[in-house]
Parts: structure tokens; sequence; C-alpha cells
């Protein structure tokens, strides 16, 4: 059975067909898709190319949230003012994703809703508190991002929805840092092992008042680490406490993925990503972005 | 059972192009089996080697990871496309003066991306150039000399 495609060319058209048929596979860059075709992982019948609505390629603001259509690709990102403005960490998440050639075809929303542990979005997503503005049979739904994946390439949204835009609080004022950090075998095209999203503002006394702090890649899901965020709150970084921190983010990993063989790598591995991410910090005045 | 196949249309280095094919086939497997273009190179199939980078609408893109119909309306451009009234273009003459060629299965791949970056930005740095083809692995050169290369070509085209 050979494979239908269908560009559909506006957002009603789309979701009509979504809702209509149950053998669509939703296509927008194709890069996830295409390696779980060519290994037969998937055999769509339907393939439904959102990747040119207009509705879905849009970046704006709106009552002081960010909204990211899901179709803008990562180069998109990166071209974008707005984004380094209001979403620096999501901005270094895009200049640091696969190689320049997926770049210029992957979209943000595929990224996330294909899922995997690794997808370099998610944590940036995280630290911005986004939620995902879905189209479902009779209206729209938010999904908070957390929330998107009910496993590694599990995603909860039902066939017939489709993720239109994610909604993100803006980076706030005065920021001392924002930032996103990876480990992978090679710099460009590598998966990632483990990925570190964080926005952190110190008070006048030098005390952190204001930390989201996320990973990515080194558990099944990526995952907000409020441990970590309570454990800094109110206290003034020193080199010291910001090892103490990275073994909690260590440590949380730990209790998440349970100790795995490759355990004894990632542990310190994600200790000392924590503190070299922070280590900003420990110079007030120099506001690091990333 | 119907066999679907879909019907392509676009600018094939400079040419208006219709094609039929299968619409979960690779734009790699369309030009290479449906459309004779053998130049763009399979590597890994999956989106890890640049060896099979084209250029569609300007930008560099890996053709493995795209299904065919994607190209519908779009401009593309494969390394038999680039070339110079007289022969080779800039970039292929100064991967010949700087041995950026070893065995060359790369090598139409980082030509693509060379030449993507030097469409965006004429006068990309070298820093630019490295990154711009740090997605196209080559196990021969050492890189050294397609970055010579690269920025030769471009101090050719800004000296113009």
């Amino acid at each position: 059975m050979s494979t239908e495609y269908i560009r559909p060319q506006g957002l009603d058209e789309a979701l009509g067909l979504l809702q209509e048929r149950q053998d669509v596979t939703i296509l927008a860059g194709g890069t996830d898709l295409m390696v779980d075709r060519r290994s037969e992982k998937i055999r769509p019948r339907c393939l439904l190319d959102v990747s040119r609505l207009p509705e879905l390629r849009r970046i704006r603001t709106r009552d002081g949230v960010l909204e990211i259509g899901a179709a803008v690709t990562i180069s998109e990102l990166l071209a974008s003012g707005t984004i380094a403005r209001m979403a620096p960490v999501l901005a270094g998440c895009a200049r640091r994703f696969g190689s320049r050639q997926i770049r210029n075809v992957a979209t943000i929303g595929g990224n996330v809703a294909h899922c995997a542990p690794c997808g370099d979005t998610i944590a940036p997503l995280l630290v911005h508190e986004a939620q995902a503005v879905v189209a479902a049979p009779g209206g729209t739904r938010t999904v908070d991002i957390g929330e998107m994946a009910g496993g590694p390439y599990q995603c909860i949204l039902a066939p017939g929805e489709l993720i239109r835009c994610f909604r993100l609080k803006p980076c706030p004022a005065g920021v001392d840092l924002a930032d996103f950090q990876k480990i992978g075998r090679r710099r460009e095209l590598a998966i990632s092992r483990i990925s570190m999203a964080a926005m952190v503002r110190l008070d006048d006394d030098g005390g952190v008042d204001f930390m989201r702090f996320a990973v990515g890649a080194c558990t099944p899901t990526p995952h907000r680490f409020r441990e970590v965020e309570d454990f800094l709150l109110g206290r003034r970084p020193d080199e010291g406490l910001l090892w103490q921190a990275g073994r909690l983010a260590a440590d949380t990993m730990i209790a998440i993925t349970g100790t795995r063989p490759s355990a004894a790598y990632k542990q310190p591995a994600v200790q000392g990503l924590f503190l070299r991410m922070m280590s900003p910090l420990l110079q007030p005045g120099r506001k690091s972005h990333a | 059972m119907k066999n679907h196949t879909v019907t392509i249309r676009f600018t094939l280095n400079g040419e208006p192009t219709t094609v039929e094919a299968a619409a979960d086939v690779s734009v790699l497997h369309l030009l290479r089996e449906h459309l004779g273009l053998k130049g763009t190179k399979e590597g890994c199939g999956m989106g890890e080697c640049g060896a099979c980078t084209i250029v569609v609408d300007g930008r560099a893109v890996n053709a493995c990871l795209m299904f065919a119909p994607q190209l519908d309306g779009r401009e593309v451009l494969t390394v038999e496309g680039l070339r110079a009234e007289d022969g080779l273009h800039p970039l292929q003459q100064a991967f010949v003066d700087h041995h950026g060629v070893q065995c060359g299965f790369c090598t139409p791949g980082a030509l693509m991306s060379a030449y993507a970056l030097l469409q965006e930005n004429p006068r990309a740095g070298r820093e630019e150039i490295v990154t711009a083809i740090s997605g196209n692995l080559c196990r021969c050169t050492g890189y050294r000399n397609m970055v010579a290369a690269i920025e030769a070509a471009r101090d050719r085209r800004t000296d113009k």
C-alpha cells in the first residue's frame, strides 16, 4: 500500500482532515519522520504536510506572552530577534541543534511532538513554563510541556489533535544567567547525552531570587528539577554551594532513572555541566546569556 | 489497493521539472533514481553525514531527510547545477586548487553547504565557514583544505 500526501491550504482544512480520518501522519519538517520511515518503524498511510500553514509559522507576542508557531523551523528561531530577546535559552538551544541542514528544516513542533528524551527544545521550553496550544476535535486545549510525553517517544496527543503553537513566559527582566548547555559525543550533529536549560536572577545582595532549571536527554523525558531550584533560592552562590547543587542535580537524575551502567559517567557529568553553566554567577556583574 | 503517486513540480537547477513519485520516498531517492542525478551522495541516510546536502530555496538541507513531495513549489540546486559559464564554479575550482578533495564522496555535499553559506553571507568569516560545513563529515581531508578553499572562493567573489 503506497502513501498518500496531502498539503492542506489552511488550518481548517488540516483539522478537518485530521478529524475525518484516523490514518493520517502529521508531517512538519520530516527530519525525524523520515528516519523512522527508512528503518520501517513506521509506514505512514497518509502524510499530512502542515509545514507551510501560515497559522503555524508565526512568532509573535500577545498580552506579554511569546507565541511560537509549531511549524517554525530551528533556523527561524535562531534568526528571530524576538526569540533572542524574550527566550535567549531557546535561542541558545537553536544554535547548538543538529546541524545547519537539519536546523533549516526541523520544526519546534516536530521536536516536541516526537517526544525523544534528547529533544533539545524541551528543556528550554520547560524553563519558560511553556504550554502547547492544541487544536482538538471541538475546540482548543492547552497542554503543559512537561505533560506532552507519557514516556520516551510517546506523545500523549490523540490522533486528530495538532499542536498549533507554544505559549512561553518571556525571560524575566534582569536575569543574570539564561543559558542552554549540552554534552554530546561531538559538537555538531551529536545526539545530546545531557542537556540543561536555566534562567537565574540574583538580588542586590547576590542571593538567588529567581531560578528555573530543567534537564533533558539523561532522563526518559526532560524534567524541571525543582529540588535544585529550591536548594539555591535565597542563597548566595559560591563554588562550594554550586558543587552541592550540581550533586543534587545528579542525584535527582538518578532518582528518576535508577542506577544504570551509564550513571558512573553521567553523575559527574551532570555535576560538571551544572557547574560550568552556573559559573558566570561567581563573577557578579557579568550577565550571561546563551 | 490504490497505488498512489504524487505529482511534484519544482525548479531543478534552473529548469522547471515535473515528476511523479511515491509520496514516501526521500528527495535523495527522487534525485538519484527518478531523475538520474547521481552527484548527490548517500552516506548514512539518516541526516548525520551531510553527503546528500542540496540547496532548497537558498538553504542547505539533507536530501535524505526530506520526503519527495516536500520539494513541490521549491527551487532546488544540486551539485549538477553548480557551474560557471566557463566551466567549474569558483567554489569547485577552489576545492581543486586547495586540494579540498581526497576520496571525493563528501565533496558534493560540502560544496552545497559552502554555496548556501556564501549566498547567505558573501563575507562569511572562518568561524561561520567551519559552522556551515560542520554538518558535512569528511574522513579524508581533516577539513583544513576545505576551509581554505571556501575562504579562497569567498575572496574571489568579494574582490570582484
